[in-house]
């Protein structure tokens, strides 16, 4: 199995899409790194050469953030909010939305699963 | 949407003439000021602002991270204090 970008290990699906399990890569730029290392987007991971796979990492390395690295540079950001202790970095510290959505409902993917308080409309206390 | 890149900026004009003039001075007092839409430029770097958040100020020391920030992003104008407690009927904290 070939190996891109440290760790991912993409399988038998056409390089196109098998670059895309690399954290960092979309549609995009999975097309964008197979136009510039001129490999053929339709071959299949397993079928790629040495010398494409290693046309494709270099491009990687040379011009994208990936992995364990991008996410640093996320985390970094967030970081950076909440050390100037900024209204968006208080919403990441409470877990709460931080672009303005509404909280009265929903906002579940932020706020985690629902936790049922005693009392309220419908719920017995 | 954002800011149409073509009019640069919102800064406050009279906020702005305020720093400028005590630029110069060596004693830098806050400044007082409602404009919380205006964005930090690099020259409000070191000054501290007492931002309005619709009922008090709140001091603002601006540092070089928050450039391209606004004012009120750094003054909160909500104060959550908890949810009440059913049981007890009294606000807990």
């Amino acid at each position: 199995m070939p190996r891109i970008a440290g760790v991912d290990i993409p399988e038998n699906k056409k390089i196109r899409y098998a670059l895309r399990y690399i954290y960092g890569i979309g549609p995009q730029f999975a097309d964008e790194i197979l136009k510039d290392a001129s490999v053929d987007p339709d071959l299949r991971a397993k079928d790629l050469d040495d010398q494409q796979l290693s046309a494709i990492a270099t491009y990687i390395d040379a011009n994208l953030i990936v992995e364990g690295a991008l996410r640093r540079q996320t985390q970094q950001h967030i970081q950076r909010l909440r050390d100037i202790r900024s209204y968006r970095g208080d919403r990441h510290r409470r877990g709460l939305p931080v672009r303005g959505q509404r909280t009265r409902c929903n906002a579940r993917t932020r706020k985690g699963k629902k936790k049922t308080v005693a009392g309220k409309k419908g719920v017995k206390g | 949407m954002s800011r149409s890149l073509k009019k640069g900026p919102f800064v406050d004009e009279k906020l702005y003439r305020k720093v400028e003039k005590q630029s110069s001075a060596t004693n830098k007092r806050p400044i007082k000021t409602w404009a919380r839409a205006c964005t930090i430029v690099p020259e409000f770097v070191g000054y501290t602002f007492q931002v309005h958040n619709g009922r008090h100020f709140t001091e603002v020391f601006v540092t070089e991270d928050m450039v391209g920030h606004k004012l009120g992003e750094f003054s909160p104008t909500r104060l959550f204090r908890g949810h009440t407690n059913k049981k007890e009927g009294i606000k807990l904290r």
